[in-house]
């Protein structure tokens, strides 16, 4: 199997490096679509065997993987120029949480109405998602929720609040010499906001009120303090994890250096292999703390696919998009790769347990109470001015609450002018 | 020049020394394993492993962006010099109308930000059906490198003696025979530095390279080495082993040119 | 024989043989090149945002060039790309002069050091800045353990979380990237002056310093003028290198205009302002290349024989 799908990639490359702009209805009559996405390490293994099972079953499609940058900003940026330039290729589209509706609206997917996706089967989260003006544009593929991995050897249970955080952090900094606290991702990047947005449900804040910017309020100062608190006068978060992304926490964490880590559930996995983690068998994850104000609260993100809008072949593409997103393989990418399903009905099957590292049932509670970010066209303008803000206080450039003002002002300013301000349906909260 | 001092030697070893110790540091990393990569430093490593190097070469098959890179980088600076050096010998040698406005032109038009180039240059490979091709990036990388090409060269014809090519002209020689015969052997110099200079440049290159191929058999080393990222994992081992195994070609590349630069000193003096 | 001819004739046969020899090249540039300058020019004319097409694309004038100027966002990044600018290329031709004139001198193994030295630069952008940012790493760098085991520091410096501090590694990567690059121009420079000169001077009772001041700088300002011009444009346009060592913090500290550009342009999908910034470096970086060429380079092409 191995061998004839590399054949076949190798010459589908071929006839695609021959001819960018062609039709490309293979002389056979087979219809080829194009699926970009990771070619590498256990993702790419399990993704070419279940497109390998697709075409098996669909005979008269085939698929072809283009290998596209894992990372967010590059593989943007190289959707954007396709996309732009009116590329027919490729079909399918994998999408970040947060670009649905930016893509939506610059008319580069298509809607899914028409295939009648099987929406009461997913998450309802995960679908406003992927909603834009009441149309639903992308199918959640996979989940990530941020949660709280704890070491067990460390505290007896995971800390419901904040303030029990900080305890059993400092005590275990005194006792145990550890070097950190807690680790969180605190650079200047997407995954500040996302660490942020779970301090800001915990004190019971959010960043839109319908299409008001309510960032700026009490329970967002709130927020803001304790994570510079935490930073500077408790001394559990170190200031290097002002520059740090989710890798650089994972090593402080999986070299027994923190008590507690925030992270996506991609880390589980790999911190489970004795052979390179120091804390293999000694922690577990745990939703994320919070207030008596507000709820523990996990930052919704994970992938979805999408249709190209101007593909020459958007049934063959839903086919592979139904295919890939049905309940079988899901669960086949959960006991591989550990990435969470978009589909309620499989948190039942206890066999989920040993893939996820929490029980699926707690699993899907934290995902059904998972915020998303806001969803309208402006998120990555919006998600900057934030994080710039929000950067800029952690690093003292700014006091908290100007930073939170001058925030909460420039995003109004941007929704307004975009139009966006007023009744744009899809921004869900 | 006769030294008194050993300055020179100094101030050589120094910048040398400065200069290697990042290339030290990314050789030993190289080497260590993964887990141990975000532990505290060493300068004199214990456990040396070869897993990054076998990984380049089993799983990813690192080859192939090798070879893209010298394809590319190889015809960028062949075409670059020889249509270069017509261009800069017209410009430093020749009289005409223009001359100053077209130095200028052929400047500005490395100017722009490369970012904002892209967006555009993407609609033009396409409909040129150029785009995953080696002609697909040797184009825009030709218009980006000439500049410096141009303009290198440009310097060096100008330094030769005037009348140089008169003599051969006078006995009935065309102007491009004059060229071919007389200026360029003398400029072997100028040019073996131009074409150094323009090979690294290309072999540098990432947001073009990245842009406008679309598959590992036409991605060249730096857009191979960006694409080691998973969406939250570097691999920063096999980063650096791949970055050092594609310096390799480049360096014995240049140390074969710069003989040909010392050559063509010692050969024939070059004024008088 | 050549039969004689007047002198305009001869004039016009050697301008059309000039323009014969150029066009391969100019043909190539305009090809590739003439469209995508053209396309960003107009684009910086109208209001183009991608995200939001139900706007259209219509024709603003000089509105995004006003908003860039009331940006203080663009101001900051204007700002931070002339310190890049001036320090790093300053920095980069004193070593690189420095360089040069030490591997001028006949030594055995000169090509081997000339190759050696080269190799920073023939390192991928992107992988000597992952290199750099791994050595300033605030608790695992290279760095900090260096200069606290020198006594230079006391406790290891978290570099890329204070204004002031991330731009250390930025410098330093770029003027270990680059400065073989000018080192490499200068030396071809100073191989094709004539040593009788210097001979000649020190006859006339000129020491090491005052050789250096009228014989080799002089001669050497064509190769200084196109090292300045082309240090001075790519610096002014960098991106990878900060992208990957700091993304432009801390908050937007260390971001220049090209990374605030690809954050219009490609993330926030606004090609008619992104276009607009571009068209401003171009202006910017065409102005000091002028500058460049009327100090050092009036005779460049030689107006006449």
């Amino acid at each position: 199997m191995h061998v004839r799908v590399r054949g076949l990639r190798e010459w589908a490359l071929l006839l695609l490096g021959a001819g960018a702009g062609c039709g490309r209805a293979a002389p056979t009559g087979l219809i080829e679509v194009t699926f970009p996405g990771s070619v590498v390490g256990a993702e790419g293994t399990v993704l070419r065997r279940q497109l390998g099972r697709f075409m098996a079953s669909h005979p008269g499609i085939r698929v072809v993987q283009r290998e596209t940058p894992d990372a967010a900003d590059q593989r943007h940026q190289l959707y954007v120029q396709w996309l732009n330039a009116g590329a027919s290729d490729p079909d399918i589209l994998q999408l970040d949480v947060v670009w649905t509706p930016e893509f939506a609206a610059a008319g580069w997917i298509l809607p899914l109405d028409r295939f009648s996706p099987d929406t009461a089967a997913f998450f309802p989260a995960t679908l406003a998602a992927n909603r834009w003006r009441d149309s639903l544009f992308a199918l959640p593929w996979f989940v990530d929720v941020g949660m709280l991995y704890w070491r067990t050897d460390l505290a007896a249970a995971p800390p419901a609040t904040f303030d029990q955080l900080d305890s059993i952090a400092q005590r275990a900094r005194a006792e145990r010499g550890l070097p950190y606290g807690l680790v969180w991702q605190g650079a200047r990047y997407e995954g500040l906001v996302t660490t942020f947005l779970e301090y800001l449900g915990g004190y019971g804040g959010r960043i839109l009120d319908g299409n008001r910017v309510v960032v700026g309020s009490g329970a967002g100062l709130a927020a803001l303090t304790k994570m510079e608190d935490e930073l500077y006068r408790l001394g559990i978060v170190p200031p290097a994890a002002l520059t740090w992304h989710e890798e650089e926490t994972r090593f402080a964490f999986q070299n027994g250096q923190a008590a507690f880590m925030r992270n996506w559930p991609y880390a589980y996995g790999l911190m489970q292999d004795s052979s390179s983690s120091a804390v293999a068998g000694r922690f577990a994850v745990a939703p994320m703390p919070a207030t008596a104000d507000g709820a523990p609260t996990a930052a919704l993100g994970g992938s979805q696919l999408a249709v190209n809008r101007n593909s020459e072949h958007p049934e063959a593409a839903w086919a592979v998009i139904d295919f890939l997103t049905e309940p079988e393989q899901m669960r086949e990418r959960a006991g591989v790769v550990g990435q969470f399903p978009t589909r309620v009905a499989l948190y039942d099957d206890p066999g989920l347990a040993a893939s996820l590292g929490i029980p699926p049932a707690e699993a899907r509670r934290v995902i059904e109470r998972a915020v998303p970010r806001p969803v309208t066209p402006v998120y990555t303008q919006l998600s900057e001015i934030l994080q710039i803000h929000l950067h800029r206080a952690l690093t003292r450039q700014e006091e908290p609450a100007d930073a939170l003002a001058a925030a909460q002002g420039e995003m109004q300013r941007l929704l307004d002018r975009a139009g966006l301000g007023a009744g744009a349906s899809g921004a869900t909260r | 020049m006769n030294s008194r001092s050993r300055w020179p030697v100094v101030v050589v070893g120094l910048l040398v020394g400065a200069s290697a110790f990042p290339f030290y540091w990314a050789i030993v990393s190289s080497f260590t394993p993964e887990a141990r990569l975000f532990q505290a430093p060493s300068l004199v490593p214990t456990n040396l492993v070869l897993d990054h190097y076998r990984a380049l070469f089993t799983e990813r098959n690192f080859w192939v962006p090798i070879r893209n890179s010298l394809v590319v980088a190889g015809a960028t600076t062949a075409f670059c010099v020889t249509i270069g050096a017509l261009c800069a010998y017209a410009l430093a040698r020749l009289q005409f109308r223009g001359k100053s406005m077209l130095l200028g032109f052929i400047l500005a038009v490395s100017m722009f930000p490369q970012i904002s180039v892209v967006p555009p240059l993407y609609l033009v490979l396409r409909s040129l059906h150029l785009i995953n091709t080696y002609p697909g990036l040797v184009l825009p990388y030709l218009t980006f490198a000439m500049p410096l090409t141009v303009w290198l060269l440009v310097g060096f014809f100008r330094q030769l003696p005037p009348e140089l090519e008169e003599a051969a002209m006078v006995d009935g020689a065309s102007r491009l025979r004059a060229f071919r015969e007389i200026i360029v052997p003398l400029a072997l110099p100028g040019l073996a530095t131009t074409a150094i200079l323009t090979f690294v440049y290309s072999w540098n290159e990432f947001l073009f390279a990245l842009s406008f191929t679309l598959g590992p058999e036409r991605q060249t080393v730096p857009v191979a080495i960006a694409l080691f990222r998973g969406q939250y994992q570097v691999p920063w081992g096999q980063i650096l082993a791949a970055a050092l195994v594609a310096t390799a070609p480049v360096a014995l590349l240049v140390l074969a040119f710069q003989r040909r630069i010392v050559q063509g000193l010692t050969a024939g003096a070059v004024k008088g | 024989m050549r039969p004689a001819e007047p002198a305009a004739g001869l004039e016009r046969e050697e301008a059309r043989v000039a323009w014969r020899l150029v066009l391969p090249a100019l043909g190539t540039i305009v090809l590739v090149a003439l469209f995508p300058l053209m396309w960003t020019l107009w684009e910086s004319v109208h209001l183009h945002d991608l995200r939001m097409p139900w706007l259209g694309r219509p024709f603003v004038g000089v509105d995004n060039y006003l908003e860039a100027l009331r940006d203080p966002r663009f101001w900051s990044a204007l700002a931070h790309t002339l310190l890049f600018t001036v320090t790093s290329v300053g920095l980069e031709l004193g070593l690189g002069l420095g360089l040069a004139l030490a591997m001028n001198r006949g030594f055995r193994g000169r090509g081997v050091v000339r190759a050696a030295v080269l190799i920073p630069w023939a390192i991928p952008t992107v992988v000597s800045a992952l290199l750099w940012r791994f050595m300033f790493d605030g608790q695992t760098g290279i760095a900090n353990a260096v200069l606290v085991n020198l006594g230079v520091l006391r406790a290891p410096h978290v570099w890329f979380i204070h204004a002031w501090s991330a731009w250390v590694p930025v410098i330093l990567a770029d003027v270990w990237k680059t400065t073989p690059f000018v080192a490499l121009l200068l030396l071809a420079g100073l191989q094709n002056i004539d040593p009788s000169l210097y001979e000649a001077a020190r006859i006339d009772g000129a020491g090491a310093w005052r050789q250096f001041r009228y014989v080799t700088l002089p001669l050497l300002a064509p190769a200084i003028l196109v090292a300045l011009i082309f240090r001075t444009l790519d610096a002014f346009r960098v991106f990878d290198l900060i992208y990957v060592l700091t993304g432009g913090g801390p908050g937007t500290s260390t971001e220049p205009l090209a990374l605030y550009t690809f954050n219009a342009l490609l993330q926030n999908l606004r090609f008619g302002y992104g276009s607009a910034l571009s068209v401003i470096v171009f202006g910017i970086t065409f102005a000091l290349a002028l500058l460049y060429i009327r100090l050092l380079g009036a005779d460049l092409v030689g107006g006449k024989r």
